[in-house]
């Protein structure tokens, strides 16, 4: 059950890796702030281009696994039993089995109500029983466009095909909200170093899932305390660092997020790191001078590895209700990201702005956690969140 | 998403004129407009279904006066349901006949408790004269102690921690111990972030209660939360239970409207109101103001107490008068504008005002916003100060030839600008030009009192 780790990491081997040439590594500074937003769209391209070789990418992964095992050893036994932990669960129902279990409360009051409407459902037709499911995916923090347009086509749908019993509808439903959540979710990790920035609104949960995909990461992971504002920001990296081994980049508090971006990824070019994971300060979307200070860190480290950063994770708090698509939409324009970690789905809160996020902004989501063990994180499955979302088939 | 709920009812209603009663039909569109409103902002479903019904009891055949449209009839009928039900007016400390007054911090996550423990210790010193005193009991987030120890500092307020070993329940007991003797007499139990489905960690929030007998238990809640905050809050309810919230990051553009359900479903109050990182962004929460940002209706105190700290009052004065009147020229344009950037994004700011929204609609503000501003500032400091004072000069092609190549902008940018300059004087001309619009706009908000 569930999407594995091995599959999530698309990794390249050297001699594969071509310079995009898309984008020129010198720029001067005149030209710079109309480029400003040009990054993101070229990287995306470089990264259209490279999909057909995903295949021979996942295989290549499987070639260099005694390789990555090798660097694995090194680290911390923590690690180690985080990563068995983590083998144990996808045993045992995988993080499906956690998600049903974290969801457990909510879910039965979300899919026993579901369950009602369901075996009430007499014909498409059936004008009470949309309002029921409209109101299902409103409770569930999917919001009203997202609602309007799902229900739209599931009773489109259902009428066309004639769908007459509820087991049929359900897995109509299923359909398509797995259709509205699919994406690219594959972390992409095939350059050297890899350049990972981690951004997101306070207290979203970037640090901790920052010290979390450690665990999960192949090869030697560099970390950058990029979170110079909040007070004990840089302590809570560097803790994750002790934790599990990864060297930690930071400089004092209140020091330019920016310089010390600058470093990291000096630092990972210099000292054969494969990944770097950035931490930045957590900032409401709505600050224009703090979005212009991310605007700033990515420039910075763009202008030291032409198509960095690789990756831009923004993490959204699965309890967040509708302002999760304002955060995803403006942290997206600024920062161009690349995927949504979904956080704290272990709650009460169905995580229904995943699937507003999906339909509105068009960022994947590609990790979800659902809990505060390092085991709980896990890649995003579509199929499987819409399963947890209405119920099993 | 985010028109404002007078604009939805304004549409609603459109053709209906100022007099009679509103009809069963005309009710009924309303409602469904109120209620699509109130789920974008995070309310409830049952909250709403139920708020609705209240309204649609009021709103039918409700007498529409003369002074109001039907949609500002409406809205007034729903501002004061939504005032009523968050409580009128704001809630107040109330300190222990014998001192120190403990107040315990619970909440989920990330929602802010640590941030919040710092705030409420210097707002209650320097509004109540109190003598504030914080304990370390988040033993498990990493680093959570070195953070509520480095506001301490930063504030210079003491902090009691143990580090990460005892059980917190012990660690909260000896701290309050150590304040009592200290001298200090507010103490704030600062506690881990929790889901409400891990039952060991309520429990142990239940067991820190009950060993600490906290005056006051703060449930800290982020604006954002969505539907899932009244099972929070009543998970909260059952284990530690709360007589008021901290309502938290309402310096971003969430609604807010978890925090209306939590109000309506617990009955406990929000007490305070907490914006901004900076330590001194807190106060008292004042409902009425609320009901206006969950309503996206705009919230004219906030934005007359913002205007009022960054304005020159007399400055303000007068440019509200010319803005009125119409005769508002570019080079007002620049000064308001310079103003207004020390105020946050103009886009926020225009939506705090009530009904401005449907009225610039035909504008587009985005065009108007950050970026564009500086690009908007360049093209009038490239005008002659003959041209800002008389736009209509503008419509010389070579004139904005000219200014474009001054500003680094094309003629079509400089005519846009003019062309919706042009639009936003004559909108702001029928906005204060007497008459049926100004009685539609009770309070403008450049009209300082």
């Amino acid at each position: 059950m569930g999407r594995s780790w091995r599959s999530f990491f698309k990794r390249k081997k050297e001699s594969e890796v071509t310079e995009p040439t898309v984008e020129a590594p010198e720029r001067d500074e005149a030209a710079e702030e109309p480029e400003g937003l040009a990054p993101p769209v070229a990287t995306r391209e470089a990264e259209e281009a490279a999909a057909p070789e995903e295949e021979s990418a996942v295989e290549s992964a499987q070639v260099e696994e005694p390789v990555a095992d090798g660097s694995v050893a090194e680290k911390p036994a923590e690690v180690e039993q985080a990563r068995a932990e983590a083998a144990e669960q996808e045993e045992s129902g995988g993080w499906f089995g956690r998600l049903r279990q974290g969801l457990r409360r909510s879910r039965e009051s979300f899919v026993g109500q579901l369950n009602a409407a369901v075996a009430e459902f007499r014909d498409a037709g059936d004008e009470e029983f949309w309002e029921r499911v409209e109101e299902i995916l409103i409770t569930s923090d999917v919001g009203v466009p997202t609602t309007a347009r799902l229900v739209a086509e599931l009773e489109q749908e259902a009428l066309e095909k004639n769908v007459t019993s509820a087991k049929e509808l359900r897995a109509l439903m299923i359909e398509h909200a797995t259709r509205m959540l699919s994406g690219p979710v594959e972390l992409d990790v095939s350059r050297k170093p890899t350049v990972v920035l981690m951004v997101g609104v306070n207290g979203t949960g970037k640090t901790t899932n920052i010290g979390k995909l450690v665990h999960f990461l192949p090869g030697k992971v560099m970390l950058a305390a990029g979170d110079t504002f909040r007070a004990a920001a840089i302590e809570q990296l560097q803790r994750w660092g002790e934790r599990t081994g990864a060297e930690v980049i930071a400089r004092e508090r209140g020091a330019d997020s920016a310089a010390v971006a600058h470093d990291a990824v000096e630092a990972a070019k210099g000292g054969g790191a494969d990944i770097l994971l950035i931490d930045t300060a957590g900032r409401l979307h709505t600050k224009v001078n703090l979005m212009a200070e991310l605007d700033k860190v990515k420039r910075v480290i763009g202008r030291q590895m032409p198509d960095a950063p690789h990756e831009v994770l923004l993490t959204v708090d699965a309890t967040t209700g509708q302002n999760g698509l304002r955060q995803a939409k403006l942290f997206h324009e600024v920062a161009g990201v690349t995927g949504i970690i979904l956080t704290k789905l272990d709650g009460t809160a169905k995580g229904g702005i995943a699937l507003a996020i999906a339909n509105e902004v068009g960022v994947p989501i590609k990790l979800i956690s659902v809990g505060e063990q390092i085991g709980d994180l896990h890649p995003f499955d579509a199929r499987e969140f819409a399963e947890a979302l209405f119920g099993e088939l | 998403m985010f028109d404002t709920l007078s604009d939805r009812l304004g549409s609603a209603l459109d053709g209906v004129r100022s007099s009679g009663n509103l009809t069963e039909d005309q009710v009924k569109k309303v409602t469904r407009e109120i209620r699509l409103a109130l789920l974008e902002a995070d309310v409830n479903y049952g909250v709403v279904k139920k708020f609705v019904a209240n309204v649609r009891e009021r709103a039918t055949g409700a007498e529409v006066s003369r002074a109001l449209s039907p949609g500002q009839q409406v809205v007034k009928i729903v501002n004061e349901e939504l005032a009523s039900l968050m409580g009128g007016t704001a809630s107040k400390l109330q300190f222990a006949s014998r001192p120190p007054t403990v107040v315990m911090l619970a909440g989920l996550n990330g929602h802010g408790k640590t941030t919040t423990a710092g705030k409420l210790a210097l707002f209650v010193r320097k509004n109540s004269g109190k003598n504030p005193f914080l304990v370390a009991c988040d033993t498990y987030r990493p680093a959570a102690i070195d953070q509520l120890e480095q506001i301490g500092k930063e504030i210079g307020v003491p902090v009691y921690a143990e580090g990460t070993e005892p059980a917190p329940e012990d660690i909260a007991q000896r701290g309050i111990r150590e304040a009592r003797d200290g001298g200090y007499d507010f103490v704030i139990v600062d506690t881990a972030g929790r889901q409400v489905v891990d039952e060991p960690m309520m429990d142990e929030i239940k067991r820190v209660q009950s060993a600490v007998r906290p005056h006051s238990v703060l449930l800290v809640l982020d604006s954002a939360t969505g539907q899932n905050a009244v099972d929070v809050a009543e998970a909260f309810r059952e284990y530690a239970d709360f007589d008021g919230m901290v309502l938290t990051k309402l310096d971003g553009d969430a609604r807010g409207g978890a925090a209306l359900s939590v109000v309506s479903v617990t009955e406990r109050p929000i007490k305070f109101a907490s914006e901004g990182e900076k330590m001194g962004e807190f106060d008292y929460f004042y409902p009425d103001r609320m009901a206006g940002r969950i309503l996206g209706m705009g919230d004219v105190m906030t934005l007359i107490e913002k205007a009022e700290g960054q304005l020159d009052r007399q400055e303000a004065e007068a440019q509200s008068k010319k803005l009125m009147a119409g005769k508002f020229d570019f080079e007002d344009f620049l000064k308001q504008m310079q103003m207004i950037k020390k105020m946050g994004p103009l886009s926020s700011l225009l939506g705090m005002i009530p009904g401005l929204g449907k009225q610039l609609s035909g504008v587009n503000m985005d065009d108007l916003d950050n970026k564009a501003l500086g690009r908007v500032e360049a093209m009038i400091t490239s005008m002659t100060s003959q041209e800002r004072r008389n736009p209509k000069l503008l419509q010389n092609p070579s004139r904005a030839r000219r200014i474009a190549r001054g500003s680094g902008t094309t003629p079509q940018d400089v005519q846009k600008l003019v062309k919706q300059f042009g639009q936003m004087q004559k909108m702001m001309r029928q906005m204060g030009g007497g008459g049926r619009a100004s009685k539609r706009m009770p309070r403008m908000p450049f009209n300082m009192r």
